[in-house]
């Protein structure tokens, strides 16, 4: 059967930390001590859902396999220091699905893991409508709803909106984020970026200046928060 | 005394000198005695005391008048320094009483009166100098004939030469105020016995005072008067930079020859160089005869170079054999335009046998003009005319040229009749290249004597039969003394270039010597040996050490007396020569000169000479200078080392601390993980609810002191590099929020944030870690239950965090708060590493803001950081 989560870590106390949260909460896991450990798993018959790696290996830098472990379909979460925003952004930009700084909070861990998991396994309802925290987006016919409300996006907000929404929880990077709405030239603009947050904050936040809907990463990217369930 | 160490004097004098402002002269000029220039400064002195100023008297001469007495009365005055001199007692300024008492305005009568020997300075000026330097105002009376560069034309009019004089720069920053009494006045005054003359000079001195001779010395006076406000307007507007350069372009190079002509000479360039507000430089050229000039001639031509400086010209000493044109070249080079020199009067035969240096110039100077000083007749004679060595010439010529006679008569039956006046010419080329050329002229004198009395038909008589040994005789004669001087002149400049050759070599071998040495009392060693050797004298290093002196590079043991260690230590502090041969504390047998570098006074060589002579002849001068110079460069270069190499040590100290920090602040966050994480894991309830909070909790705290060592430590190592981008600010708090409610759940954190803040640039990592700190501080020092509260504010060109607290509030100087390991008293009980404001405060001037912090009204604290924002670009046009 496929387990949802293999833990990659040299630390036997935090191995055992981990596979206690994700036992608390019902997850399925198994471990692994080095990154050869971690490939031969998620290389096997049966690959697990999620893959909580620890960049510091024993054997080889964890960022090296990232984009192996994304090939192989898994959903990545990285654990790195909470300073360490070049290895983040290089993860991410590598395949990494989401990061989660050390020392971590077991809460907001185990609600990464899920909202992974969810996004392999969830079958998508149709290709062009996302759901998120308090409201939708609908490709097809342009239409944003918040809070039950219809709102007015120019094209560009809604660009923005709809490349948030795709993977909701999924932190994007600022560079993946200006080349897929403004193109590759555009890749260092990023106050473009911050102008358009802003204003699509301005519409769709309950409160722009306490935004709980598009969240910053500082110096990684914006997530949108995910439907809670 | 209760003092433990009482201090020198020389200490007392430096300590008393060392002020920064220097004091304002004013100087009251007269034409003559008996104008009134004391009473004048008393009563401005009388009114200035009564203005508010502190005045003093330092010293002044009523001569016994009543009314001047009167003015001195009301005025403190400081008691006179009697000074023992050959069994007189002698009353002199007390210039250490002058200092201690520290007055705003002191009067120091008659500025050209020299000092009785023992004083500090030989001279009074030297006196006032040191009370302006010390920052205090002089207020002084001189009369014009004392003015350095006048004394000849006074003494010229008056024939009166004074002696005691007073360099024209000490006047150059006066005021002067002239006291001015029509001559007839003056007379009636001297008539009605008002006018003392001090005995001795009575009837010299009343030379002076014909309506004449007065009339001409008052001119005299205003016109210095008047000039003396020219120039300072001059300088102001030069400074003030409306004119660039000297207003007359004009550039005086002047030829300072020894004797007393010399000095004239000097004294009329330096006029020449007021009226033209010209630079001007003296030049003494050092040709091949002119090394011959010893004693007295030496020393004179030394005095006149020191008056030429004191007079404000710059120094210049050139070898060369032919004056005229290297005076030329060397005016050429300086782009003078006007050369001046001296001329004797001499008579026509004289010149056209010696030829006249002024001559010689005035032909080559194309472009530039001379100005010729005739001097008084005989004074300036040439060198060469030395009695001594011309007799001794004269016979060594005679002797060579005789046994070249005897030699000729012996071999006379083997060689042809032709050979005997080539032969002759033996003697005079041997003379001139090996002694010198009036020698080489003596033999030719001779030989052609000896060709006609011994060889010449008929022989042993000085007649001459046939007209072809007429011939044979007049070219001998001339040859032989043509050989001569050519000869001679090889031999000059072979002289000359083989005395500049050592000069290099000795300098090229001591700078050698210098830099090898890596140790300050072998540098010392070398320098003094070499430096002795090479100037025949003693020499010694002098530093401070501990505001001692202490005396290297003398294997003998050099004692140093009270007089010489002042002089020591006034050029250590001051950096100016002193001692024996210059113009301060010359009582001591030394001669100090600083070896300054870019870093400061190094310490001083001191050279003595056991003899009388003077320390250093004029034409070591400038060996002695680039010897200072190099060994100078040597201490420097020590100090530089010793410096490198302490940086170096220090961080390499530093490299290893911080590595070893980073490696154990690595070693200990990954347990440490695990030990928070599972301080969470494990519910806080039961019996052991307590126990698990206290876990929790410090081992969070742990975790931030961890933090604070690792972020203090890139602090350190000058390793923060921020990474630029632009930032919504109120990101940043989001985010902060967001890591407080995991590290410090429970903390109260209320936010007011201006929605259209402009972004900034900056470094999102920093801005977090400042954030983080200032509200961690702020929580420390909340009370329960009391919010802290976090503020986005956008000002005109700047963004603001602002983090208040309802704290204690801060102490009077807050500034310091921002230091490492500083906290507020008694703050250690809440907990911290007290590097967190020393992080922010870094952090923030990493990005270019700054940081403040001040109390809050209702009390608490605000932390303020103060970010610019920079001219965002294309803000709305892409949304």
């Amino acid at each position: 059967m496929r387990k949802d989560v293999l833990i990659v870590d040299d630390e036997p106390a935090i191995r055992r930390l981990l596979v206690g949260a994700l036992d608390r909460t019902g997850l399925s896991h198994e471990e692994a001590a080095t990154a050869a450990a971690a490939l031969r798993i998620a290389g096997g018959a049966q690959p697990p859902h999620v893959i909580l790696l620890d960049l510091g290996l024993p054997d080889r830098d964890g960022l090296e396999i990232v984009p192996q472990l994304a090939a192989l379909g898994l959903a990545v979460i990285v654990l790195t220091a909470r300073d360490a925003t070049t290895e983040k952004v290089a993860a991410l930009d590598l395949g990494a699905d989401d990061f989660v700084t050390k020392p971590f909070d077991s809460e907001e861990l185990l609600a990464r893991v899920r909202s992974a998991i969810r996004r392999r396994t969830g079958h998508a309802v149709d290709a062009t409508r996302r759901a998120f925290l308090d409201g939708t987006i609908d490709r097809e016919t342009h239409r944003v709803i918040i809070r039950d409300q219809l709102t007015d996006l120019t094209p560009r907000e809604f660009d923005l909106l709809w490349t948030l929404a795709e993977k909701p929880g999924r932190v994007m990077t600022h560079v993946s984020l200006l080349e897929s709405i403004w193109g590759p030239a555009h890749r260092d603009d990023l106050e473009y970026l911050r102008v358009a947050v802003r204003s699509l904050r301005k519409k769709i936040e309950a409160d722009p200046a306490r935004p709980a809907l598009v969240i910053n990463e500082p110096g990684v990217g914006y997530r949108l928060a995910p439907e809670t369930r | 005394m209760t003092d433990p160490a009482p201090e020198t004097d020389a200490e007392r004098f430096l300590r008393l000198a060392h002020r920064e402002q220097r004091g304002r002269l004013t100087a009251y000029l007269g034409a003559a005695p008996g104008v009134g220039k004391t009473y004048r400064m008393l009563q401005d002195a009388g009114r200035r005391q009564a203005e508010g100023t502190d005045v003093v008297v330092g010293i002044a001469e009523t001569h016994g008048r009543s009314d001047t007495a009167q003015l001195l009365e009301p005025l403190e005055a400081l008691p006179r320094h009697v000074v023992l001199h050959q069994g007189h007692s002698l009353e002199e300024f007390d210039i250490d009483a002058a200092l201690a008492r520290n007055p705003d305005l002191i009067l120091v009568d008659e500025l050209a009166h020299s000092n009785a020997p023992g004083c500090r300075h030989p001279k009074r000026w030297q006196d006032v100098e040191e009370l302006l330097d010390a920052g205090i105002d002089v207020a002084t009376t001189v009369n014009i004939q004392h003015i350095e560069s006048l004394n000849d034309v006074v003494a010229g009019f008056t024939h009166v030469r004074v002696r005691e004089t007073v360099p024209d720069r000490v006047l150059d920053e006066a005021e002067l105020i002239v006291v001015d009494l029509p001559p007839e006045a003056l007379i009636e005054r001297l008539e009605a016995g008002k006018v003392y003359l001090p005995d001795t000079a009575g009837r010299a001195l009343s030379n002076f005072f014909t309506p004449n001779k007065l009339a001409a010395l008052r001119e005299l006076a205003l016109r210095f008067a008047a000039r003396s406000v020219d120039r300072r307007l001059s300088d102001q507007l030069q400074t003030s930079g409306e004119k660039g350069d000297f207003v007359s372009g004009e550039r005086l190079l002047v030829a300072v020859s020894a004797g007393k002509g010399g000095a004239q000479v000097v004294r009329h360039a330096k006029r020449m160089a007021d009226i033209y507000y010209a630079p001007w430089t003296a030049v003494v050229i050092e040709s091949g005869s002119a090394r011959a000039v010893r004693g007295a001639q030496r020393d004179q031509l030394a005095d006149n170079l020191a008056l030429a400086a004191s007079l404000g010209a710059s120094l210049m000493t050139i070898a060369a054999d032919d004056v005229g044109p290297a005076l030329i070249q060397q005016a050429r080079e300086l782009r003078a335009t006007q050369i001046v020199i001296g001329k004797s009067r001499r008579s026509r035969w004289f010149e056209w046998r010696h030829g006249s240096i002024a001559q010689d110039v005035i032909r080559h100077a194309k472009g530039i003009a001379v100005q010729v000083v005739p001097l008084e007749e005989g004074d300036e004679k040439p060198p060469r005319s030395d009695n001594a060595y011309s007799q001794r010439d004269n016979v060594i010529a005679f002797l060579g040229v005789a046994a070249t006679v005897a030699l000729i008569h012996l071999i006379l039956p083997w060689i042809a009749f032709g050979a005997i006046d080539l032969l002759l010419l033996l003697p005079v080329i041997a003379a001139s290249t090996l002694i010198r050329t009036r020698a080489g002229l003596w033999a030719s004198v001779w030989a052609a004597l000896s060709y006609n009395f011994f060889f010449i038909e008929p022989l042993h008589t000085f007649a001459i039969k046939s007209p072809a040994d007429v011939v044979t005789f007049v070219v001998l004669a001339l040859v032989a003394s043509v050989i001569g001087a050519l000869a001679g002149k090889v031999r000059r400049q072979a002289e000359t270039s083989a005395g500049v050759a050592r000069l290099n070599a000795s300098l090229a071998r001591f700078a050698g010597l210098m830099g090898g040495i890596s140790d300050k009392d072998e540098t010392a060693r070398v320098a003094c040996r070499e430096i002795g050797m090479l100037l025949d004298v003693e020499a010694v290093i002098v530093s401070l050490e501990d505001d001692q002196i202490v005396v290297r590079g003398n294997d003998k043991s050099v004692r140093l007396d009270i007089v010489d260690e002042a002089a020591a230590r006034w050029t250590l502090e001051r950096g100016e020569p002193t001692g024996r041969d210059t113009g301060t504390l010359n009582a001591s047998d030394w001669q100090f000169h600083p070896l300054k570098t870019s870093l400061g006074t190094m310490g001083a060589l001191g050279i003595a000479r056991a003899s009388q002579q003077r320390i250093i002849r004029p034409d070591d001068a400038t060996l002695l200078a680039s010897l200072v110079d190099q060994t100078a460069l040597a201490h420097e270069r020590l100090v530089l080392e010793a410096q490198a190499r302490q940086v170096g040590t220090l961080r390499e100290r530093d490299r290893l601390r911080g590595a070893l920090l980073g490696s154990i602040a690595h070693d200990l966050r990954t347990p440490l993980t695990a030990v928070i994480a599972a301080a969470e894991a494990i519910p806080a309830e039961g019996s052991f609810a307590e126990e698990v909070r206290i876990a929790r909790t410090e081992s969070r705290r742990l975790q931030r002191f961890l933090n604070d060592l690792l972020e203090a430590s890139r602090i350190e190592h000058g390793t923060i590099e921020p990474k630029w981008e632009s930032i919504e600010l109120a990101d940043i708090i989001t985010a902060v929020l967001h890591d407080l409610r995991q590290d410090r759940p429970g903390a109260r954190v209320v936010t007011r944030i201006d929605p259209d803040c402009p972004f900034v640039s900056s470094d999102p990592l920093l801005l977090r870690h400042i954030l983080i700190n200032l509200i961690d501080n702020a929580l420390k020092f909340s009370p329960a239950g009391s919010p802290v509260e976090v503020e986005l504010v956008a000002r005109a060109d700047t963004a603001l965090y602002r983090i208040l607290d309802r704290g204690p509030g801060l102490p009077a100087d807050s500034q310091i708060l921002f230091d490492r390991f500083e906290r507020l008293e008694g703050s250690d009980r809440v907990g911290g590493s007290g590097l967190g404001l020393w992080i922010a405060k870094n952090f923030t001037e990493a990005v270019g803001g700054t940081i403040s912090a001040g109390n809050r009204e209702g009390g608490g604290a605000i932390f303020e950081v103060a970010l610019p924002v920079a001219m965002a670009k294309g803000m709305a046009s892409h949304a």
